[in-house]
Formats: structure tokens, C-alpha cells, sequence
């Protein structure tokens, strides 16, 4: 039976991948971190799992990592664990940096000293901020890197070690550079998950407006249970290689509001510029069953720009070209950008209908946010 | 007055900016480790004592933040790193807090203290490692080879991030291979030139190098560190390339050393059983071992410095084979002070 080692078990991507390796038959292990909130909602549906188990551990502590990859020997390691906020490693960059940068070395040291570079395959979770201020478009494998944030710098100096110790140590490590990918397990901080979030309380009167930073940011949206495939699928070629993982299709963060807000039957009118900018409801259906529940209304203003928002440097327009993982891994997305779209905003949608049914009968009021 | 602050003033490139800025008038702070181990360069420079010693660790975020306030700088130059690369390779987390995440400190620190001085960051030449054939220019993407490397790569982006997204005048220069006779000796050339003038004094009988093929672009430290200044005189930030274009190999740089110490050397063998013999007598003088060879080599670098030749009027005056003479005879130098000393 393979071993897999997962680190950032808890987070999206984290979630995902379990399902799909516990599918393949693996036993997984996965690595979280001691908090003092509870942070399992995203695998609470695997830890019954025989073949799931759970270490606490951090990528900040070689110590630690050392002595559970030596006792579990795993044959593949996914590296998913990241501060992979934007916005928060402006605020926290030498905390970023450790985890996220120095976090990728220490398993890869761990890998070398316990001298298993012949058995353990790692799979180090790249991303399209790497490309920041783009250099060309699409992106491939072969843009230079334009790095635009303490995240972006982090990330850098994981990719350039993994490629590092591939080339001096003969580890078989990997790079995946994936655009963004989303999915109702996103977490609430993240733009897309705060859109459709914040639409479905909107609908419901939860909450009256959503505040958003740049919206004429174009990305390339895939979903995150096609991107986990893709990851799983580096690690079983002969040839360690590095992949851009995208759809090669782009999107505004405009377009997912509207799209999400149609989803819900509401469709979203803009008026003003810049900061000035506010998108207001042009018309609402209310799906059927809902009508009572609505309380938007034709007229309401539902989205405004807070600067806050913006990052200190932008990254305007991130688009992949995901030609070489399509050839040599014969991986392609399966669900399109609507499809995401529209199973994020129903997601929360329930979501939203069981706060709003224990709002209604007293319960824990939601305030608004 | 200006002021400026150097971490790492004992070392090569700090020993001549401090040199230069004292010249220039400046009032100089010093941050160094590892107490009093460079302190020779300041001696030999003439500038012992001149320069006020700080303390600041780019490993301790508060301590960077209460020099800063102490001193406030018009002008930081950022020196202080682990800088041999393969010492990187066994020692990569060392390497990258100090090299990396030290830098992140320091602009945090300027950022909240004094966002008004000018930074200047030690990019390198490694940070190409092998991109091919042709020169490298401001414009060239990286391929870091070594942890070291990868090290300097993030410092080189967080620099050029911290300028982007606060305004900072934070500065990169993409040092090429600037030597002198102040380079420390587990250096390369250093090593090389002390080890000709021993060996030619008799106190020595061979020098073991790495791979002889590896091609640098040599330049002279003492001209580099005018270009750094310079840099920091700009209007605007940005970075440059400093180097001089030609490259020469490890064989060569031998070959010109013991050729100033008055030794002429006759290869015999290949590969790692390769050995230099002092043509006269026969003796082996230089041997070749893997033991300094890198797990992952880059193999040519040469720069194209065009940039700082435009914007900062800056170009490198002295030529290779007089750097290596100026350098063994700064050791037959030393040598021949040691003995009358002794």
C-alpha cells in the first residue's frame, strides 16, 4: 500500500486530495497544525477513515518534520501547507517566508538526511503569483517569474529549492505551478468565496453589501477537485518535471460576482468609477420555494469598492497556458468556469438558508460583516 | 553629515565601502558578527576604529528596528549574508534566515523606522546559475543553482517588492565576481593567490582546487563597491548589473597567479587526476579534488554591466591579469611583513 504525506491536510486542496488518494487506496497521512480553534470542517466527513491519520506538525519546525517523515517513510509527500494569503503576507512576511519558503526546505532536507531520496517523490504546490507582473501571455513553464508579494517572494524561493534539490540530490521533486482553483471548500478570505458568500447572505438580508478591492482583476479559474488530480498525476511520471496547471481560459473578478449573483437570480447593474464604483441590483427572481425569503431588492446597492482592499502591489491579469500538462500528463479540467461558479454560490446558498433558519428561530444571530 | 550604515563592514565589500565612505565625508556604521575576525581589512585599509561598530543581527527583527532608530541612515548597505555557496548546501537554513529572511527584517524595519533612506541589497551573479551562453543583463531570468542562490533570489524579489509596493529606494546590484587581496581566504582566488605566494616562498607545497573549467567574470571589489554608491545616488531605485564582461577560467586564474609569484606551471593529467607542476622543478603544485567541486555547478558567468555604464557612468578599470598580480603581491606582501615581524 502507498504512503502519502500531506501537509495543509485542512485546507482546500488538502481536503481534496485525501478523498482522492483514500480513493486510489493509499493510506494518507496529513499534517496539522495545534490551534485553538477547530480547524477539521473541511475533512470532518474522512477522519473516521481507517486509512486517514492525523500528526500534528509544523513547517516551521525541522525537528518535527524530520522525525514523522522518518516514521511514516511515505512514498509521496504533497506539500500543501502555506500562509497563502495574499493580502496577510504583506502583514506577516517573515512568518510567510518561514513557512511557506523555508517550510519547503526543511522537508527537503528531511527527505536527504533520512536518506530516502530514492523512495519519497514531493510535490511542492507552486502558484501563477509566481508570474505576478506578467511577463507574457498565457503564462507557460518557461515565463520568468515576476513575483508582486511577500506570498509571491515565498513561493519563489520553495519553487527555485525544489528545483534545487532535484538537480543536486536527484530527489524526485516537483512543481506545480496551479492557477487558482476554487470550490465550496475555498476559505472565506479568499475573493471567490467571499463573493458568493456574501451574495447569498445578501439575498437572504444577512448582510447588505459585499466590499471588494480590485474587480478588474482577470484570473484563471479552475476548480479545485480537477487541480488535485492533476498534482497526484506529476508525481506518477517517469521524469520529475515541473507544470503549469490552468484552464487557459480568464475571467474578471466582475464577471464571478455577476455570475454568482445570477445564480441566485439576482443580476447586477454597475454605476460609477474607481473607488467610486458600486454595483447595484438591476432585477430579481427569486428561485421557487424562496420568495419569502428574499429581501434584496430591485435598486439596493450590493457592491462597493473599499481601497483596503487593494494590495500594496497589484497583479493585474494572471492567464495560463496549460499546453504541456495536457501532452505529457493528459490532464484537462472538467468542470468549466460557470460550473464552478454555480456550485460555489449553491454551496453557500444552503449555507446561508441554515444560518438565515436559525437567525429567524433566535439562533446565533449572524451579524453582518 | 550622511550617515551610513554597512552590515557586514568587516567584510570584503564593506571593508571598501567603509574606505570610500569615509573618504567621501560620511559618518560610518559598522554591524558585524563573529567579533573581531575582519577587523584585518579595516587595518589594512587604514580605517581601524573609524568606522562605529553597531550592534544588529539580521536574525533579531527588534534589535534591526532599535539600530535603525539609534542611527537613522540616509544610505543602508546590505552585505551581511552566508556567502559561500557550498558551505549553502549544508548549511541551507542558516543561509536562508540570514540571507533571506534577513532581508525581509531589514525592509520591515526601514519601512516602519525610516522609509526615507536608501537601501542597497548584495544581489549576485549566482542568481543566474546556468541560463545558457549568452551575457546576462538586467533583463535575463534567473536559475538559481545552490541553496545559497535560492537564498539571494528571494532577497533580490522582496527588495524589488518593498520598492514597488511602499516606494522604498530599495536597490539590487547583481554583483559578478569582484575579488581583492581582502577577499576572505576559503574564497576561490584568494586562496589561490595566498597559496602561490607560499608555495613560492617555500612555507607551502600545493594548493587543491575544484573544477579548473568553471568560468567567472572577475572584477576588482574596490572599483565595485563606487558602483554600489552609486546606485544609491540615483534619482529613482532600481537595479544593476555590475561586472566586466570577460570571463576567465579557474585554470586561468592559476595559471596568471603563480605566473606573478614567478612560477611557471605545466599541466599534466585530466579530470580530477589532473595536477599542476612548477615547470622548473617538477614539484606538484596544484591538485584538483572533488571535495571542492558543487553538487550543481554553473558553469559560465558573465555579465553585461551596459546599464550601469548608461545611468551611473560606471565601468571596471582594472583588468584581470593585473587583479591576480595585485593580489599575489599583496600576499608576498603580507609574507614578507610576517617574517620581518617574526
Amino acid at each position: 500500500m502507498k504512503k502519502a504525506l500531506i501537509t495543509g491536510i485542512t485546507g482546500q486542496d488538502g481536503a481534496y486530495l485525501s478523498e482522492f488518494l483514500l480513493n486510489k487506496g493509499y493510506e494518507v497521512h496529513g499534517l496539522r497544525r495545534r490551534s485553538a480553534s477547530f480547524n477539521m470542517a473541511r475533512i470532518k466527513h474522512l477522519v473516521a477513515h481507517p486509512r486517514l491519520k492525523l500528526h500534528y506538525g509544523d513547517l516551521t519546525d525541522s525537528t518535527n518534520l524530520t522525525r514523522l517523515i522518518g516514521e511514516i517513510k511515505p512514498d509521496e509527500i504533497y506539500n500543501l501547507g502555506a500562509q497563502s494569503h495574499v493580502a496577510v503576507s504583506f502583514e506577516e512576511p517573515e512568518y510567510t517566508a518561514d513557512c511557506d519558503g523555508l517550510g519547503t526546505m526543511r522537508l527537503l532536507e528531511a527527505i536527504r538526511l533520512l536518506g530516502l531520496t530514492k523512495k519519497t517523490r514531493i510535490y511542492q504546490a507552486s502558484t501563477s503569483e509566481l508570474y505576478g507582473k506578467v511577463q507574457e501571455i498565457p503564462q507557460s513553464e518557461k515565463t520568468p517569474f515576476y513575483p508582486r508579494s511577500p506570498y509571491g517572494v515565498a513561493k519563489m524561493y520553495a519553487y527555485w529549492i525544489t528545483i534545487n534539490y532535484r538537480e543536486s540530490y536527484d530527489i524526485f521533486a516537483c512543481n506545480g505551478i496551479l492557477f487558482n482553483h476554487e470550490s465550496p471548500l475555498r476559505g472565506e478570505e479568499f475573493v471567490t468565496r467571499k463573493i458568493t458568500r456574501a451574495m447569498a447572505r445578501i439575498l437572504l438580508g444577512e448582510q447588505k453589501c459585499l466590499y471588494m478591492g480590485n474587480i478588474n482583476s482577470l484570473r484563471d479559474w479552475g476548480h479545485a477537485r480537477d487541480y488535485v488530480r492533476a498534482m497526484w498525476l506529476i508525481l506518477q511520471q517517469k521524469k520529475a518535471e515541473d507544470f503549469v496547471i490552468a484552464t487557459g481560459k480568464q475571467y474578471s473578478v466582475r464577471k464571478f460576482i455577476e455570475l454568482a449573483a445570477k445564480e441566485l437570480g439576482i443580476t447586477v447593474g454597475w454605476k460609477g468609477k474607481g473607488t467610486g464604483e458600486t454595483g447595484y441590483v438591476k432585477s430579481v427572481k427569486p428561485r421557487p420555494g424562496l420568495e419569502a425569503d428574499v429581501k434584496v431588492k430591485v435598486g439596493d446597492v450590493i457592491v462597493r469598492i473599499d481601497p483596503k482592499f487593494y494590495r500594496p502591489a497589484e497583479v493585474e491579469t494572471l492567464l495560463g497556458n496549460p499546453a504541456k500538462s495536457r501532452k505529457v500528463l493528459g490532464w484537462k479540467p472538467e468542470t468549466s468556469f460557470e460550473g464552478l461558479v454555480s456550485e460555489m454560490a449553491e454551496g453557500d446558498l444552503q449555507l446561508a438558508l441554515s444560518e438565515h433558519c436559525l437567525a429567524k428561530a433566535g439562533y446565533g444571530a449572524v451579524k453582518n460583516c | 553629515m550622511k550617515k551610513a550604515l554597512i552590515t557586514g563592514s568587516r567584510g570584503q565589500d564593506g571593508a571598501y565601502l567603509s574606505r570610500f565612505l569615509l573618504d567621501k565625508g560620511y559618518k560610518v556604521y559598522g554591524a558585524d558578527r563573529g567579533g573581531d575576525t575582519g577587523i584585518w581589512r579595516l587595518r589594512e585599509l587604514g580605517i581601524e576604529g573609524k568606522v562605529k561598530e553597531i550592534s544588529l543581527d539580521l536574525l533579531e527583527p527588534t534589535n534591526i528596528m532599535d539600530a535603525l532608530e539609534k542611527i537613522m541612515p540616509n544610505e543602508i548597505y546590505n552585505f551581511a549574508a552566508q556567502s559561500i555557496v557550498k558551505l549553502s548546501f549544508d548549511q541551507p537554513v542558516l543561509t536562508a534566515e540570514v540571507n533571506a529572511v534577513g532581508v525581509t527584517r531589514m525592509l520591515e524595519a526601514i519601512r516602519k523606522v525610516c522609509p526615507a533612506a536608501r537601501f542597497y541589497q548584495a544581489s549576485t551573479a549566482e542568481l543566474f546559475g546556468s541560463t545558457g551562453g549568452a551575457q546576462r543583463n538586467e533583463t535575463t531570468a534567473f536559475y538559481p543553482k545552490s541553496p545559497y542562490a535560492v537564498a539571494k533570489l528571494y532577497a533580490h524579489w522582496i527588495t524589488v517588492n518593498y520598492r514597488q509596493a511602499y516606494g522604498l529606494h530599495a536597490n539590487c546590484g547583481i554583483l559578478f565576481n569582484h575579488e581583492s587581496p581582502l577577499r576572505g581566504e576559503e574564497f576561490v582566488t584568494r586562496k589561490i593567490t595566498a597559496a602561490a605566494a607560499s608555495i613560492k616562498k617555500g612555507l607551502q607545497e600545493k594548493v587543491t582546487v575544484g573544477n579548473l573549467e568553471a568560468r567567472r567574470d572577475w572584477g576588482y571589489a574596490k572599483e565595485y563597491v563606487e558602483g554600489m554608491w552609486l546606485i544609491l545616488q540615483q534619482p529613482k531605485p532600481d537595479d544593476y548589473i555590475l561586472a566586466t564582461g570577460e570571463t576567465h577560467t579557474v585554470r586561468e586564474f592559476v595559471e596568471a597567479a603563480f605566473a606573478a609569484a614567478g612560477i611557471k606551471l605545466k599541466w599534466k593529467g585530466s579530470g580530477l587526476s589532473e595536477k599542476g607542476l612548477n615547470a622548473k622543478t617538477g614539484k606538484v603544485v596544484v591538485e584538483v579534488s572533488k571535495e571542492f567541486y558543487r553538487p550543481a555547478e554553473v558553469d559560465l558567468l558573465v555579465g553585461d554591466a551596459s546599464k550601469a555604464k548608461l545611468k551611473l557612468g560606471w565601468k571596471p578599470k582594472t583588468g584581470f591579469a593585473e587583479l591576480v598580480k595585485l593580489m599575489v603581491d599583496a600576499e608576498l606582501k603580507r609574507l614578507e611583513k610576517k617574517k620581518v615581524n617574526l
